[in-house]
This record gives structure tokens, sequence and C-alpha cells, in this order.
């Protein structure tokens, strides 16, 4: 399981520097100089393992980017490149800020190099062509589309023409199923891999869910599913519960048989071949902040349940079988984004499974799958 | 056991399967191994999701306690000794399925109300009769508490469980004694039920030594004789016997450390490359090193013993080993040895493998030195330079984990000087997370039955092979006991050893 990560850098406050990678790259070999031997007789080291390259469309990203740089680098050491077309903006600026973790001999190793470049939404070209000469030769660069999955912006396709892996967000957006099917389109035949931090985000959900089936009673019970039920928060029916819905049933094997989507919730009668199982996703009555809360899955002969506590955070895991309750509490990840981004780095998980649920859902959402 | 790919919920998970529902019971459960490794472990382990429903603790120990007192005892273990901060929901939730059993290991009613006890919670939780014994005694105990379960029918598996048997070191205290035992515990329980732990096993950097020989594929093929001229393994402690004289009186260092956690890294080290990395393929190819090795034929030449005497470690007065508690004061037990070993095979014939561990050494510290050969033309010499010096590959098992490698580089300026320069490579910097306790990695292993990071019964032979006539040697007198202070790197004779063969102790 990927550890969280927490905010434990010693940071250099940003300074502005001319548009120039040059000059950013000796700037950035100054201050590696001037950190060595301060105060320890151990040597500084500079450690990158990845290039990390936001993008975002307003001003306001340029925070969310510098909170991820806080913590990330603690687990993922890396060069971050933040490149904002903002409306408004009329020239392109540039400003640098370097990251610290501390060695136990008190000796300062530089673990995140920050590169903010603020330009106007005509100067995308620039932006990106400033990225690319800014990335760190060699090693592996991390694209992060920070307001919405587009794929197809000036910035976007020549980032992600060299980019290894794309983060995205599909919660939060107005049309989910216009994202999905969004998504879905990018994702075909493209070598970059696809990241959404919904999906990331439920993937405790779908370990616990997962857990109730190892073994051999567990199988027994997978035969035996009559009904799911998925309760989210928010507004509007959330992608993680979307997500978690196509993700049941594509790994099931269930196809669609009946379809009622109505005033937020889905109710599904699904057929696997031999017997029909119901599906109901919809919002929990009393809101909630969290995107899902509670998963319950019924068999012939038991109750699955987990749940989210709204305080602690925790979750709840409770199986009702024939002869007796069983119940515990585990840790839930921290939902912030340096956590995501970590957790999802270090989960090479098989894109596939991914695209499949989102096809699912598409198909919950009555939306027609796009041609690959 | 249950494959991995029959649940299809699980693909493209981060964990292939959690363990099977099951009930561990740990005898000796009021020790300090109890509370400070093995509970906080398994707290760690339920926290992030990794224990299976229907997951229970059963201790049992002489003490008279309830089921209450154990989980106070526990939480207060936790709340001290765990990796991640105790809280209070989760260990609520965790210490529900804690529960004790009070009983003389020898009563067989104790172990009736054990199987009573391991009922009810089956049919409470649906763990179907897998269980996990984790003896936490004195090794004396062992085969007394093998026999009882087997007697209460405990040991007995139900179609479709299992039952497994996890056994700390030391394991027999040389080869006449870990043979018996091996017959007591293997009357009954078979030998893949058996996990042997011993904890080097399950420290990350102990693994890595596997992932950094057999995952980069530049240095596997200057791996053998024609590239490494010596290997070195180094154990070095600050501490003393702390508290423990009476139990280091009856073993020392050659059967505390040399005999399991050496032997393990120096087969880590030497072994051939795996087909797959599972249970019997890298245990296989450790038992082949082992069986390489050759036995010490001159044990006085190739052995040194010593006994710390007082002296100052860490700026600190401490006393010799004969003046700490619960040691006889002139006791002749060893707390430093050195050894040469060679492992006469293709990959190896040739290249020494020198050992070494003490206590009250000069700093903490656990090493592996890999020396490689010197060029076959000492070009820079003709230059007026010095000569080389080796390349050496240190792996740093703790602390400061890490790898670094010593490599000749051409001091800036219009001369030909080579000067010895380190490339650092260290755990935290790059990865930046405390990684998880040993035993949090070997218990779970040992539920889910991965014995791969378990010593299996014919290695712990070989290795007893191999210094039994070493102890029985030092018993007669050869080789005689050293002293060396307390802060110092052990006894000249140590120094002498390596400098006979030309060559020196890698400075930790």
């Amino acid at each position: 399981m990927a550890p969280d990560v927490a905010a434990g850098i010693e940071r250099l406050d940003d300074r502005a520097i001319a548009v120039d990678p040059g000059a950013i790259e000796g700037e950035f070999t100054k201050i590696w100089r001037a950190t060595s031997g301060a105060a320890s007789d151990e040597s500084s080291i500079r450690l990158r393992v990845l290039n990390f390259v936001a993008f975002a469309y307003e001003a306001a990203g340029a925070n969310r980017f510098r909170e991820v740089m806080r913590a990330l680098p603690q687990r993922y050491p890396c060069r971050g490149i933040l490149a904002v077309a903002a409306p408004g903006q009329r020239q392109l600026d540039a400003s640098i800020a370097a990251g610290f973790w501390r060695s136990s001999g008190g000796a300062r190793h530089i673990c995140s190099e920050e590169v903010q470049l603020v330009g106007g939404a005509a100067q995308e070209p620039e932006l990106a062509s400033a990225v690319l000469a800014l990335l760190v030769p060699e090693l592996p660069v991390v694209a992060w589309l920070m307001d919405a999955p587009d794929f197809g912006g000036r910035m976007s396709r020549e980032i992600l023409e060299t980019a290894d892996r794309a983060f995205f967000d599909t919660a939060g957006q107005v049309d989910t199923a216009a994202v999905f099917g969004h998504v879905l389109r990018a994702g075909a035949g493209r070598e970059v891999e696809l990241c959404d931090f919904a999906w990331g985000r439920i993937a405790t959900w779908r370990e616990l869910v997962a857990q109730f089936f190892d073994g051999d009673e567990g199988l027994r019970q997978l035969s035996k599913i009559q009904s799911i039920e998925i309760d989210g928060g928010g507004a509007r029916l959330s992608s993680e519960s979307l997500l978690l819905a196509g993700w049941l049933v594509s790994r099931l094997g269930l196809s669609l048989a009946y379809l009622a989507p109505s005033g937020g919730r889905i109710e599904a009668t699904l057929y696997d071949g031999t017997r029909g199982v119901t599906l109901k996703v919809a919002r929990g009555a009393d809101g909630g902040a969290a995107p899902v809360r509670e998963v319950r899955i019924r068999t012939g002969t038991a109750l699955l349940s987990v749940g989210i506590h709204p305080e602690s955070g925790h979750m709840h895991v409770r199986e009702q079988r024939e002869g007796g309750l069983s119940r515990r509490t585990v840790a839930s990840p921290r939902g912030d984004d340096a956590s995501a981004i970590a957790a999802a780095l270090d989960d090479r998980a098989d894109p596939t499974i991914y695209a499949e649920a989102l096809g699912s859902a598409l198909a919950l959402l009555a939306a027609p799958a796009p041609d690959a | 056991m249950t494959s991995p790919t029959r649940n299809p919920l699980r693909a493209g998970l981060h964990m292939p399967r959690t363990p099977d529902p099951c009930a561990l019971v740990v005898f000796g459960a009021t020790g300090d191994l109890t509370a400070r490794k093995l509970v906080p472990a398994l707290y760690n382990l339920a926290r992030e999701r990794l224990l299976p429903m229907g997951f229970s603790v059963v201790g049992f120990a002489r003490r008279d306690w309830s089921d209450e007192q154990f989980r106070a005892a526990m939480k207060d273990g936790v709340s001290k000794f765990s990796r991640e901060p105790l809280q209070d929901e989760i260990w609520e939730s965790f210490a529900r399925d804690l529960h004790y059993v009070s009983s003389d290991f020898a009563d067989p009613a104790g172990y009736r109300r054990l199987g009573e006890r391991l009922t009810k919670q089956d049919q409470a939780h649906g763990a179907g009769g897998n269980r996990l014994f984790y003896l936490a005694t004195q090794p004396t105990a062992y085969a007394e508490i093998a026999q009882n379960l087997k007697e209460a029918e405990l040991s007995r598996v139900a179609d479709g469980s299992w039952t497994r048997l996890v056994v700390e070191k030391p394991f027999g205290r040389d080869l006449e004694s870990a043979r018996k035992l091996d017959r007591s515990l293997g009357a009954v329980f078979r030998e893949r039920q058996i996990f042997r732990i011993d904890h080097y096993l399950g420290k990350e950097t102990v693994q890595n030594i596997i992932v950094f020989r057999f995952g980069n594929g530049i240095f596997e093929p200057i791996w053998n004789r024609r590239y490494v001229d010596n290997v070195q393994v180094s154990v070095g402690e600050t501490v003393g016997v702390e508290g423990r004289g009476g139990y280091y009186e009856e073993s020392g260092a050659l059967r505390d450390m040399v005999q399991n956690h050496l032997m393990q890294v120096l087969a880590l080290v030497a072994m051939e490359p795996v087909a797959s990395f599972t249970g019997d393929a890298v245990r296989d190819e450790k038992a082949k090193v082992f069986h390489a090795i050759m036995p010490i034929e001159d044990i006085a030449g190739s052995t040194v013993r010593a006994q710390y005497t007082a002296g100052a470690v860490l700026g600190e007065q401490v006393p010799g080993y004969r003046q700490e508690p619960g040691v006889a004061p002139d006791s002749r037990i060893e707390t430093y040895v050195a050894l040469k070993l060679t492992v006469e095979n293709w990959r190896w014939a040739g290249v020494p493998f020198y050992l070494r561990v003490g206590k009250r050494l000069p700093k903490r510290a656990t090493e592996v030195a890999i020396t490689f050969k010197t060029p076959p033309l000492q070009l820079f010499r003709q230059m007026g330079s010095e000569g080389p010096t080796p390349n050496l590959l240190v792996l740093r098992i703790q602390p400061d984990e890490g790898i670094s490698l010593r490599f000749g580089a051409k001091v800036p300026g219009t001369r030909s000087d080579v000067r010895p320069v380190n490339m650092d490579f260290r755990y935290g910097t790059s990865f930046g997370v405390e990684p998880p306790e040993a035993y949090e990695r070997l218990l779970l292993d040992a539920m889910l039955g991965d014995s791969t990071l378990f010593t299996r019964w014919d290695g712990v032979e070989a290795a007893w092979e191999l210094l039994t006539p070493v102890l029985d040697a030092w018993a007669s007198g050869v080789s005689p006991l050293r002293f060396y202070e307390a802060g110092s790197w052990g006894p000249d004779e140590a120094r002498t050893l390596m400098e006979r063969d030309g060559r020196e102790w890698h400075r930790m």
C-alpha cells in the first residue's frame, strides 16, 4: 500500500527569473552549490527521479501546485514545472523555488526544483517550448492536467507527446458522461498512460470490496451476489461512485438488462448469464462531502458493506454472514493531491481495468460508448 | 492456498490477495517480543487493510491475565513501539479480536481451552480452521508446545484449511540440538508448515540485495571470482548485552549472530540467480551456497573470538562483559567473532568471505563490502600517480541504509592524479518513507504461506554443520579467547587475520 505523503520539506521561497532555460538551470546549480557543506560535513545531494509538469488555465492553479510540491518530493524527488496560460496575462513570467530534505546527519539535500511559468492564453506555444527545454533528460515525465481532462489544447498536446503518464480528475466536472467519453476516446491509441484521480480515490474501496471475495468461501459468495448498492455524497452522482459501479459491473462480467436512470440515481438490472443482479447508485440522503459513502453487497447468505466515517474518515468494514458478524475499522488514505499523485505513481495498475470500468460507467449513464 | 487470479476483483489491484481468515496463536504472549514487535506489526497491518476479515489473535502464556489485561498490555506496547501512532478507533476495532488463554505450556487442559477458544472464533468469524502458531517462548519450550498441540489435535489440518508454525531463533545451539529440535517439530508439522524467522530477512535492505543483484544488468556480470577480490559481511553493535546476560552466556556471538543472520546475508550475496522469486527457488539457491562453503580446517588461523573489556563507547564509560548482570565473572563467551570462509563453487572459488560481528564496537552498522580486483595495468602509477584504490561496493543494511560505490577519478589539474571518490545512494533520500518493520512483512508472508523470507531446515542444518566444529574446537581451547576494549574495533588478532591475506577490514 502506498504510504501517504505529508509536507516535510524546507523550502527556499520563490524568486523571479527570466524565462531562459539556461539561466534557470544555472540558478538551480548555484542553489545546489550553496547548500553543500552548510550545516554538515555530509555532501549535499541533488535528487530528481522524475519531471512533474502541471498545466493550468487559471492563476489559482499555482497555489495547488505549490501545495503538492511541498509534499510530493518527499517521496518522489522531482523537478516540478507549472505552466499557466491565464486569461488576461500579457507577458511570460518565470519564478523558481527549491525544496530541501534534511538528513539525520543535518545535510540539506535538494529534493525539489520548482519552476513556475505564467503566460497568457495566446502564449501556449511559448509555454510549451519552455517546459520542453526545462525537462531533466532521461527522467520520466508525468503531466498533470489540473483543470480538466483536456487532451486537445496546444500545451497539452505538445507535452503529452513526451509524457509517460498523464494525471487528471474526472470528478467535479459538469457533464460526467461527456468527460468519461472524452477520456475513453483520448486513451485509445495513445502511448501516454492515463491516470484518473477519481479512480485512485476509489482504490481503497476496490481493495476492501475485493477482500470480501478472497479465498474459497469468498469465491462462493461472489457467484451468489444479488444486489449492489452504492451511496455517494456531493450534489450529484459522483464520478467516483460511477467508476466504482462500472468497475464492479465490468469485473463481474455483468451485462445491462434494464436501466432506469432518474433524478440523480441509477437503478439497473444486470445479468451474468445465469442470474440477475440489481444495482443502485444514489446520492446519500444526507449528502456529505465524501464522493463514496457506503457500498453494500448482498449475496444469498451474506451482507457485506464498506463505509466511511464522516468525521474520522476511517473506513468500516462489515461482513454479516450466517453464524456471525465480523467488522473492523481501517485507515483510509489522505485525500490530498500529493498523496493521490504519490499513490498513483507507486501503483502501476493495469489501464485496461480502468478503461473497462469507464466503459461500463458510461453504459450506466446511458451514454453510448465512443468508438475506440 | 487460493490462487490469486481466481477473484476477478483482484485484477489490477496492488495486493494480489489478503491472507485467508485465520487465528494467530502467540505462545509466550506476555513476553517482550509480543508487545514490542508482534502486536505493533499486526496493528499496522490491520490499519493498512492488509489483514483479512475474521482475523484474530490468541495470546497463550502462564501469567494469569484476562482478555482485558492482555488487550491493555498490548495497547501499551503499540503506543510505545508502533511505527504509526495508535489511533483509538482503529485500535478498538483491532483489539476486539485479541484474546488470551492462561496456561502453563505443559498443561494439556490449557490446550483444550485454547482449542475451545479457537473453535468459538471460527464460528464467530468464519476463520475456517486456519491457524498460525507463533512460538515466542524460550526455545526449550518448543518441543513441548508442538507435542501438546498435536495431542490436543490442534496441529491437525482440516479439509481446505491450513496450520503453520512460526519459530523464533535460535534454532538449536549446535548441530545435534538443532537436529533434535527439528525431529521434535517434524513429528508434528511438515517442513512446509514450519516458518523459521530470521528477522534480518524481513529487512528491506537485506531484500534489496536480491533486487540490486538481479534487478540491474550491470552488476551481475562482474559478481564473480574474475572481478571480486573479497567479500566482507560486518555487523557492529555499540550495545552490550542489554540485560540479557543470562541468555548471552548460553549463546555468544557465533550462535546469536553468525549462524543465522550473517550466514543468511552471505547466502544472498553469493547465491546464483533464481528463475522465480518464490519460496523454494530462493531457498534452494541459498542451500547450494551453504553446501559449497568449505569446512574450516584451520580453525585457529581462520577464526578469532574475543570478549570486550571495560572501555568507552559513544562517549560513555561502559563495563566489561564479565561485569554485566547475569554474566559469570570468568565467562569464556565470545562477544566478537571474525572468521574467513571460502565458497568453493564455479562463481566464487578462491574468493574469501570474511565475516565479523561484535558488541561494544565504536559504531552501529551492518554492511556488506565487496572489494573488486584492481585493473591489470597500473597505468597511472607509471605517470607518477599513486596506484589505484580498488573499487569498493558497500551495501549498507543499517543504519543509513543505502549503497555506495568507490571508484577512482582524476583530480582536476595538469597532473594525472587519481583520487578515490564515492557515489552514494541512500534509501531515505530517494524514497523518503519509513519502511515497514521486518515483522510486518514476515507475519504477512507467514499468513499468506509465502516462505521465501524464512529459513529452511537444510539451510539451518548446513550452517550448523559448518559452525559446530568451530564451537567444539573453541571449547577445546583452539583459538584462545582474546579480549578487546569496549569502543575499539575488536582484537588485534582480527586485523592479523586480514593482514595475513594482504587485506584489511573495510572501515565501517
